[in-house]
């Protein structure tokens, strides 16, 4: 897309999030464009490392460090939010490290059952470690609603919240793919012996990648515990809230690409939310039953997302010639 | 002095030595040809150089420093180039495979272009700047391949069978490539089976087989080496 | 003393079946390549299968296992023709997310069908023990360790001195090599499927009658089994057995001694412990370890 195609389609659509509150009283309304863009900034920051081809499932780590970190800074020791914010950034940093330093080199299935593995152990932390945590009961955060406690009556500053941390996100994953880190993120997800010996040092770049992710993917984690002030070990370390379901956006909407995580947060959130509430109560499960069959097809027929099925049609712009293939036989 | 040193490389693959105590010397500005029949270990020596594979024993000195030690990626920045015999293009267009390399030496990506489309001038594939590497000839990304390596600005660039699978008239225009970029100052090792290409480009020769260093001299002197002759066409030559 | 004599026991005894489970996992990870993240889906049905034939038709589950393993080898096929076999070509990351596919499609269908309760199986000797030398030795225990260990044999001599058993082995090795040899590689990947999808269902029956199921439990198993693999190195049987006991009795001192909850918090630990100081595991001929990423 060029860059004014993107800013004639982008200015409009942002004015008009920016008057929905306005025009929409609806809680309901409200909550689920609230929703969707967490999950945009949450699939965003997701597919930084998988950029450079690292597949998290673990990701539910992050947030869960991140929203526990600073809903005990707030409620036990009555630190504000914003600040709680910060340290759950660095806070998740450090899981992240804990969790990037070993598995590095652990090439692609390795990787994603580790990081799967890593949020399990957090979580069965949380539950067991009740002194910090209160373990399974998990912790409430009092309704007093402030600026300064992030807390707030009626739904349009949270609205706008999402909205700029959506927009924010998903613009810094944009100037991160076309930074000398992305180039370098995205040779090492092609070939990764190629671009070393081309100089490219890739165990930094997927370092960073995921340094940049379990941080950002922390402070989300803060956002989100307090739109819903109940902090709870199962929910928040949830593998299908949070590790599965930003993946599953990506892929349904493209991996290692800027507009994949807004097209599948847009799409899966409110069928996310649609399963939940009306097949999930109809009969448990259903709704995930409908999750597997959605992403055994996404990798039978559209493999690289929704996005390479619009390419096509966006990238037709002048200078990108059809070469046509010759009938050479390739040496081996 | 030389540029390249490398003294007394062995290689073992469980109980095979693919490469045994070879020592060679590379001067600045040579083009120097690497040749031997199939499994000689010519590979193996281009990826022990480029830090690909990992040591048993020897030492590689580049510019007066040892970079025996070094990670694959620290070999490239200090000046040692490569292509792979098969093309391993990235999943980009080509003016952003050219980039790649660039961008690991500047963060500025506008500069990386420059230096991207300069590269892809000189190799003459600058209508191809915006194409995906996957739709072109072979031909055409081998040529990828080393506008790729050139951007990494080497000192000494190791050439793998640059022009195997290329029909004779993709050879031609190929082949001249290899001097002129030894024109613009960088040395060149190159591996390659097609001998006329090899003989009428390299200024010396080296000659491997079962993974020892059998003969070094110029294409001439080389031809008419007996330990040659026996190792490609297996015939007896007594003092070998 | 008694206490650590006692939780070395039991360790062995459940690392036995864990050895079982690990055994059906290397041999479709080293035959097919693919890391199948349903691989634990498979002992949940094998286990509610049990459950339910013991339900309904009080079929005692050491009986229950001559059907349920014929059933689980067809399923194993069944799901290499339809999953597995489609996408064999395709990334490592489309594998992923396929196999996930699966695994979250199991577990909520078994939800659906079966709802979230634990499930367990009442036998006359369920709670039934020995007592040797003052270390009580559970039943079932002991009989899911012996059938596990006769199952294992029976495979590492199939492996060993069969044309068939050899041909897989062949394939672990290397398998354009394999190919070239005239080994049909596309039909082992079929019968490997379908065995190891036998034998990890044997595991989960030998569970049964000490344990519960419910529509996740095979999360943990797909965590295990991979750790087992691993860590005894990747085409060797005789690692898998060994490491399977370790991990037993790791578990079992970690549970006793620390917490029971930190089950994977212990599998987690030696899974990158081994990656890092060890990637072609204990045993491992060295295959492995380029497949994980690390030379």
């Amino acid at each position: 897309m060029k860059p004014n195609l993107r800013y004639w389609l982008g200015a409009p659509a942002f004015l008009i999030l920016l008057l929905i509150p306005w025009f929409f009283q609806s809680t309901f309304v409200l909550h689920m464009h609230t929703l969707i863009f967490f999950y945009i900034a949450l699939t965003a920051v997701w597919n930084i490392p998988a950029f450079g081809g690292k597949l998290s499932l673990g990701h539910a780590a992050f947030f869960g460090i991140g929203a526990y970190t600073a809903t005990i800074l707030y409620v036990k020791y009555g630190i504000t939010p914003w600040l709680g914010l910060l340290a759950a950034l660095v806070v998740s940093m450090l899981g992240g490290l804990v969790m990037t330093l070993p598995l590095i080199r652990l090439r692609g299935p390795f990787f994603t059952l580790a990081s799967i593995a890593f949020a399990e152990v957090l979580r069965m932390i949380a539950i067991d470690w009740r002194s910090l945590t209160n373990g399974s009961v998990g912790i409430n955060i009092p309704f007093k609603p402030a600026w300064i406690n992030m807390t707030f009556q009626g739904g349009k500053p949270f609205y706008y919240m999402s909205l700029i941390l959506a927009v924010g996100i998903v613009w810094l994953t944009y100037r991160l793919k076309n930074s000398a880190l992305g180039f370098h993120l995205r040779a090492a997800a092609s070939d990764e012996e190629a671009a070393q010996a081309l100089g490219i040092n890739t165990s930094r770049a997927h370092f960073i990648a995921l340094m940049w992710s379990s941080g950002l993917t922390g402070a989300i984690g803060v956002f989100y515990v307090f739109y819903i002030y109940v902090l709870e070990p199962h929910t928040i370390f949830s593998l299908d809230l949070f590790s599965l379901q930003p993946a599953l956006n990506g892929i349904i909407g493209g991996m290692g690409t800027i507009s994949g995580p807004v097209i599948g947060a847009i799409l899966m959130t409110p069928l996310g939310e649609f399963l939940r509430f009306y097949l999930g109560t109809i009969q448990q499960g259903l709704n995930y039953v409908v999750y597997g069959l959605v992403l055994i097809a996404t990798v039978k027929f559209i493999p690289g997302g929704i996005v390479s099925l619009l390419t096509p049609i966006i990238k037709r712009t002048p200078g990108r010639k059809k070469i046509p293939l010759s009938g050479q036989v390739e040496a081996r | 002095m030389a540029l390249l040193q490398v003294k007394n490389l062995t290689k073992k693959f469980g109980g095979l030595t693919a490469v045994k105590d070879v020592s060679f010397d590379v001067a600045p500005g040579e083009i120097v040809g690497l040749i031997g029949p199939n499994g000689a270990g010519k590979t193996t020596v281009f990826n022990w150089m480029t830090g690909i594979i990992p040591k048993d024993d020897g030492h590689i000195i580049l510019d007066g420093r040892e970079i025996t030690g070094l990670p694959a990626y620290r070999r490239s920045l200090v000046g040692i180039g490569r292509t792979f015999q098969v093309v391993r293009p990235f999943e980009m267009t080509v003016l952003e495979n050219v980039m790649a390399p660039a961008l690991a030496r500047t963060k500025n990506t506008t500069h990386a272009r420059q230096k991207a489309s300069a590269v892809l001038a000189m190799m003459g594939l600058d209508d191809l700047a915006h194409a995906a590497p996957g739709s072109l000839t072979l031909a055409q990304r081998k040529r990828i391949e080393v506008a790729r390596a050139l951007a990494t600005n080497p000192k000494l660039l190791l050439l793998d069978e640059v022009l195997a699978g290329l029909n004779p008239t993709e050879v031609a225009q190929n082949l001249p490539l290899i001097r002129q970029v030894r024109d613009r100052g960088v040395t060149i090792i190159f591996i390659e089976h097609l001998m006329d290409a090899m003989m009428s480009v390299s200024e010396r020769v080296l000659v491997m087989d079962q993974g020892a260093l059998i003969a070094t001299g110029t294409p001439a002197e080389v031809t008419n080496d007996e330990c040659v002759i026996k190792a490609y066409l297996g015939e007896e030559a007594p003092q070998c | 003393m008694d206490l650590y004599i006692q939780v070395l026991v039991s360790g062995l005894l459940l690392g036995g079946v864990y050895a079982l489970i690990s055994v059906g996992l290397n041999l479709i990870f080293g035959v097919v390549r693919i890391i199948n993240f349903a691989h634990g889906e498979m002992v949940m049905i094998a286990m509610y299968l049990t459950f339910w034939l013991h339900h309904f038709s009080k079929l005692d589950p050491y009986v229950s296992a001559i059907v349920i393993m014929p059933v689980m080898f067809i399923f194993g096929i069944v799901f290499q023709r339809i999953v597995v076999q489609p996408i064999l070509a395709t990334s490592a990351t489309m594998k992923i997310f396929a196999t996930v596919g699966v695994s979250l499609l199991l577990q909520n269908l078994a939800l659906i069908a079966w709802k979230g309760d634990f499930r367990t199986v009442q036998t006359s000797y369920s709670m039934s023990s020995l007592e040797v030398f003052d270390i009580i030795v559970s039943i079932p225990r002991l009989v899911a360790f012996s059938a596990a260990l006769l199952s294992i044999i029976v495979l590492y001599y199939f492996l060993k001195y069969t044309y068939v058993g050899k041909a897989l082995r062949a394939i672990v090795e290397d398998h354009a090599v394999a190919r070239l040899m005239g080994v049909n590689v596309e039909k082992h990947y079929i019968l490997a499927f379908g065995m190891g999808t036998m034998f990890t269902a044997l595991g989960g029956v030998l569970l049964m009658p000490f344990s519960s199921v419910y529509p996740t439990v095979g999360v943990t198993f797909t965590l295990l089994a991979f750790v087992v693999v691993v860590l005894g190195g990747l085409g060797s049987m005789s690692g898998t057995f060994f490491a399977g006991l370790f991990i037993g009795v790791v578990e079992s001192i970690g549970g006793t001694f620390v917490s029971p909850a930190l089950k994977e918090a212990i599998y987690f630990a030696i899974f990158v412990l081994v990656l890092l100081v060890r990637p072609q595991g204990l045993f491992g001929k060295g295959k492995g370890s380029e497949e994980v990423g690390l030379k």
